[in-house]
């Protein structure tokens, strides 16, 4: 067909109705709206590796759907979350991105968690356990007991990650909602502690779901040169998209063969323990945190939704804790000189998300955007994302190819698809 | 015959602005061509998130040659790179046959490709804040780079780069 007029263009593909989405999900503010209610305050979400907690009284802060959190290591060695929020009069108690309780602070003593404001302290546990000027300002009115801070769900699992989720009473465990994901991995995740040797973070104007289609789709590895030589072969297009509840997809491994691109070498010196060489798993849990385990060295990636065409990345590379120092050099060579700010691959992966935010900026036309490549479950199928979105769609009670109308009306509107699923 | 001083110190001072115009122009091997065969390059960054010193991208003259020459197979952003560098310190070896130099520099991204570029195009924008620290060999009036660090403040780095910096 040449190219089209605006009724041609905008058209119903002739693909089922789960195999296309409409762009206003990428781009309406209303929508945004809606997933950081319905989804980021529900879900279990890896803030972090506890290796970026390794003592006592260690912090890290965080956001997640707007609220600022706080996680601690607290003196019983016990990994703990709260909202970094002062119950007296709303200040950021910890403003720094890392530190340690150990210190004291101008505001408070060491080993305690200071509000700088009006010097409110409190312990590894969240208690409250200084209010200046307690009597003479409340009598009895209040007290300490009554102003603790506000604890939140938290377990450390899956490899050591730090998982948070704002909702008191999570539709499911932190097992029940990643674990069999998970499990391709586990044995070697959780062989020995690891450590987080990379982190650097990117702030792209896109949405958020299209960082994660990246990851979840292996079709774009036209884009990577790497990829291309280091991959393309029949176990490549052998590898399986597999998917899992709760709208996660795990895909298969293979072996890569590194040395095909000039100047690089086989990890298979280095790679994680129970894993044969030079292997490449995947693992995508919604709504948009990636696990990805090329042989040697494991990277992670973490998106703060920021608005409907903005997100923030996270991007950790991890090693082994046990790592010598050359084997440590290795390992950062072989996560960076592909995955690094500087590396082959990740430049290219934010271009085409960036791309792809361009032309879904709040206020442009709805597009349709094709996830309907069919090829068995295989690596350039497009059932992950198929998956995904029809995850999202239940969470959202929107319909994702057509989000004014809510989940209900798919069947209706789409028996055959359902069908199909 | 080494050199003295002053002398070593402009020689110094003139390869690291030289580095600068060259990358700057994307001429990688003539900016190659101020470095020793030893040569070792690394861009590093310190994260206070997580209490770790970082290497972004490391390599020697041998595997930054293969990394360039492999460029033109790669997909990448094209906006052109403005580095401003200001060499702060030169301290010669008392033999005169080595230095290390500290400098400062900023890059700046104009805009080429940007997010879109009818709106974008012809823009300069803040990319990197850093230090070079430089070790460096003199040798018939002339100096070569030994190692190349660049130190930089940024953990925050966007699209990144398939550059060297």
């Amino acid at each position: 067909m040449p190219a089209r007029n605006h009724a041609q263009w905008t058209a119903t593909p002739p693909l089922k109705g789960d195999e296309w989405i409409d762009s206003r999900i990428y781009s309406d503010q209303a929508v945004f709206d809606d997933e950081l209610e319905r989804i980021f305050k529900k879900v279990w979400v890896p803030v972090c590796h506890e290796s970026e907690l390794s003592k006592p009284y260690d912090f890290r802060t965080f956001s997640i759907a707007n609220e600022p959190i706080l996680v601690t290591r607290g003196p019983d060695n016990q990994v703990r979350a709260f909202l970094n929020v002062c119950p007296h009069r709303g200040m950021l108690i910890e403003r720094r991105p890392s530190g340690s309780f150990l210190e004291g602070q101008p505001s408070g003593n060491p080993k305690r968690i200071t509000c700088m404001f009006h010097a409110w302290q409190f312990d590894l546990k969240g208690n409250c356990v200084y209010v200046a000027r307690e009597k003479e300002g409340y009598q009895d009115r209040l007290c300490k007991e009554d102003v603790g801070l506000r604890r939140l769900r938290c377990e450390v699992k899956f490899g050591g990650f730090v998982w948070v989720t704002l909702d008191d009473n999570p539709a499911v465990g932190l097992e029940d909602w990643a674990g069999k994901p998970f499990e391709c991995l586990r044995k070697t995740l959780e062989a020995e502690p690891m450590e987080v040797f990379h982190y650097h973070k990117a702030i792209i104007e896109t949405n958020y779901k299209l960082w994660h289609d990246t990851n979840s789709e292996f079709y774009h590895d036209f884009m990577h040169y790497h990829n291309r030589v280091t991959g393309f072969n029949d176990a490549y297009f052998a590898r399986k998209n597999e998917s899992f509840e709760h709208g996660h997809v795990v895909v298969g491994t293979f072996e890569v063969n590194y040395q095909n691109y000039e100047g690089f070498e086989s990890r298979a010196g280095l790679s994680f323990p129970h894993l044969p060489p030079n292997q490449w798993y995947m693992i995508d849990l919604f709504p948009g945190f990636n696990f990805n385990l090329r042989g040697s060295a494991l990277r992670c990636d973490i998106v703060t939704p920021l608005g409907p065409n903005k997100v923030m990345i996270e991007f950790r590379g991890l090693g082994l804790k046990r790592d010598t120092p050359e084997e440590r050099q290795t390992r950062i060579n072989h996560h960076n000189s592909i995955w690094g700010p500087f590396g082959r691959n990740l430049h290219e992966d934010l271009i085409g998300v960036t791309g792809q935010g361009t032309t879904m900026r709040p206020g442009t036309e709805p597009r349709r955007v094709l996830h309907g490549r069919q090829e068995n479950q295989t690596i350039h199928d497009e059932n992950g994302m198929r998956h995904y979105y029809d995850e999202w769609g239940r969470w959202m009670n929107r319909l994702p190819n057509d989000p004014e109308q809510p989940w209900a009306a798919r069947a209706e509107a789409q028996p055959a698809v359902a069908a199909a699923e | 015959m080494a050199m003295n001083g002053v002398n070593a110190a402009d020689a110094v001072r003139d390869t690291i602005y030289r580095a600068t115009m060259y990358l700057d122009a994307q001429k990688w091997e003539d900016w190659l061509g101020l470095c020793d065969e030893s040569f070792h390059y690394a861009i590093k960054s310190f994260s206070p998130e997580i209490n770790y010193d970082m290497i972004y991208l490391q390599g020697s003259r041998k595997e930054m040659l293969t990394m360039m020459r492999l460029l033109p197979k790669h997909n990448t952003d094209h906006s052109p790179l403005s580095r401003h560098t200001s060499v702060y310190t030169v301290d010669v070896a008392p033999d005169g046959k080595t230095a290390s130099a500290v400098s400062s520099f900023v890059v700046y991204q104009n805009m080429l490709d940007g997010v879109n570029a009818h709106i974008d195009a012809g823009e300069s924008r803040l990319f990197l804040v850093g230090k070079y620290i430089d070790k460096l060999t003199i040798e018939d009036g002339k100096a070569r780079f030994i190692a190349r660090e660049v130190r930089l403040e940024n953990r925050r780095l966007d699209k990144g780069s398939h550059w060297p910096i």
